[in-house]
């Protein structure tokens, strides 16, 4: 340190207000310099000999004071009044035993609006297009009064208020291609009736009319093309078996991909070849299916009961019973009810997933 | 546990306070109110006017308490308090021209009386050193009394508030550097008018 510093920190020097470092280094200095020496020093005999010594206030002051202090308290203003009331209020909000029970009662809270029971809990329920549960779905419309009484029948008397139909249509509009079980179970929008008569003729077992109108909706497209295309390919097993099904099945899933009905399609693709002794086939779609978060399960299930049953010999009698089946039916509908023509849709029965199981799908999609 | 409000720093028992602890406001009168009145008492010269006003500054404490941040420190808070009201005591004093401003130390007025207070509150000793040390101290007092608002102001607020150097820059209103120039040259002059004293010289050995 040289005496220029010195002079600039003599004070806090004085004042004892330097840092321990400095400090050191101020005292060093003094020590070996006689002029800052003499500077301290005289400063410090100023400070001794000059110091003021503090007056005693009057006796009295301080009651005084606090007697104002109560008088000025309760003389404040409402809203300072308030004003300390909050401080006071908040003073206590602040400890740290209520904002640990804050949080716990937030945690409470949260977890009671996150952890509600899922649509997949429950055993049956309606669902929207999307697999939406319809009680929990304000934008749900009634059904139309004939696909009311379809889904009354299957589920027993729906629960939820009357609702807006112009809700509905706008709800359905603004969503992409819907799962195709859900929709058959709950029907569909109002507004598209050729969708609509297909389904009503899937369900009352006129295939083929049904397979073409699922056909035309499909090719005039819109959010229900990739539903349509899904339910014509079932429309057409139903009617000529799993040979031709397949091929529709297989398409569907390269002409709406990512899509609920796409992924369906690979599945009952799949299931279709498995009835068919098609090993290879089967295999592939099951395996397409192992990445999806809503399918892998079913279809590393279905794919394990494939190995499983893919021995030599099964296959070829399951092939035998497919050629016999497919034979059958080219001879007629007057023949479907005599000897082995009943066998082939037993087995794509048996082939395909239980219907519960394709219903939750889209549920668990959302 | 919380402290006990003599342990506690000013500005916990303001806080206190803020919440309704009339308790830590009287420990906050108790620990202050000396030197509050000291400082004012210097300033104002008046021992009745320094009482007055020293209830004053309590008082807008009390009033004011609601906007006291913790992060604040109560010691600079109260003192500016303390300063704007003698600024404002000692402009009413010259508008109204009043006598202890303007006519000149002597005996019988305020001031001495100052210097009688300031006098016996000195540690009593042998006779011929408690004359020098109360002429000494009416040296110290007159010298006060002379010297520029500013000097005086910030020659108070460190040696009777004990206040350091930066928080008296934040009372005034001016740089830390500005503070410790004035209060150098306070001293100087302290140091002038005291050196012809034998105690001045005993210290200085």
């Amino acid at each position: 340190m040289d005496c220029e510093r010195f002079d600039r920190l003599v004070l806090d020097l004085l004042y004892e207000e330097l840092d321990e470092l400095t400090d050191a280094s101020a005292k060093r200095h003094v020590e070996q310099c006689s002029r800052c020496r003499g500077i301290l020093a005289g400063l410090r005999a100023t400070r001794e000999v000059g110091s003021l010594p503090l007056v005693d206030p009057p006796v009295g002051l301080e009651l005084s004071i606090l007697e104002a202090e109560r008088r000025a308290r309760e003389q404040l203003p409402l809203r300072q009044r308030l004003g300390r009331g909050v401080s006071v209020l908040a003073g206590y909000a602040m400890r740290p035993q209520l904002a640990m029970a804050a949080l716990l009662l937030l945690a409470i809270g949260s977890s009671l609006i996150f952890f509600r029971a899922r649509p997949g809990d429950r055993g049956s329920m309606l669902v929207t297009e999307r697999g939406v549960p319809e009680s929990e779905n304000d934008s749900v419309a009634v059904l139309p009064a004939a696909n009311r009484a379809k889904a009354d029948d299957a589920h027993g008397p729906p629960t939820g208020d009357t609702r807006a139909e112009p809700k509905k249509e706008q709800a359905s509009g603004s969503r992409p291609a819907a799962a195709p079980v859900a929709e058959a179970e709950q029907g569909e929008s109002p507004g598209d009736s050729a969708f609509q008569a297909a389904l009503s003729a899937l369900k009352n077992g006129r295939y083929k009319e049904a397979r073409e109108q699922f056909e035309s909706v499909a090719t005039r497209g819109g959010p229900e093309a990739a539903s349509a295309a899904f339910h014509a390919a079932e429309a057409a097993r139903s009617e000529q078996g799993c040979a031709e099904a397949a091929r529709l099945f297989d398409q569907v899933p390269f002409q709406y991909p990512g899509t609920p009905a796409g992924y369906d399609a690979t599945f009952q693709a799949a299931a279709c070849y498995e009835s068919l002794g098609d090993v290879e086939k089967a295999r592939r779609n099951y395996q397409a299916l192992l990445d999806e978060p809503n399918y892998g399960a079913r279809a590393r299930s279905a794919l394990t009961q494939l190995e499983r049953s893919a021995d030599p010999v099964a296959v070829a009698s399951r092939k035998a019973k497919a050629a016999k089946g497919a034979a059958a039916k080219t001879l007629g509908d007057d023949n479907i009810g005599a000897g082995e023509a009943a066998s082939p849709p037993a087995e794509q029965k048996a082939a395909e997933p239980p219907p519960n199981t394709i219903q939750q799908a889209p549920a668990t999609k959302q | 546990m919380a402290a006990a409000p003599g342990d506690a720093t000013d500005e916990t028992l303001m806080v206190r306070y803020q919440r309704g602890d009339r308790t830590a406001f009287a420990t906050l009168v108790r620990r202050h109110h000396r030197p509050l009145y000291n400082f004012v008492l210097r300033q104002l010269r008046k021992p009745q006017a320094a009482e007055d006003l020293t209830q004053e500054i309590f008082l807008r404490v009390v009033e004011n308490a609601s906007e006291f941040k913790h992060e604040a420190r109560f010691s600079t808070w109260v003192y500016t308090i303390a300063r704007n009201l003698c600024i404002d005591h000692l402009r009413k004093a010259v508008h109204r021209r009043h006598p202890s401003l303007d006519q000149p130390l002597g005996p019988g007025d305020e001031q001495s009386a100052l210097g009688e207070l300031v006098a016996d509150a000195r540690p009593a000793g042998d006779a011929e050193r408690t004359a020098a040390s109360s002429q000494m101290m009416t040296i110290v007092t007159q010298l006060l009394d002379t010297m520029p608002d500013e000097q005086r102001e910030v020659f108070l607020l460190r040696e009777v508030a004990n206040l350091p150097f930066r928080e008296i820059a934040v009372v005034t209103g001016v740089a830390e550097n500005t503070v410790k120039s004035r209060m150098r040259y306070a001293l100087d002059r302290l140091r002038t008018a005291l050196c012809d004293f034998e105690e001045y010289a005993r210290a200085l050995r």
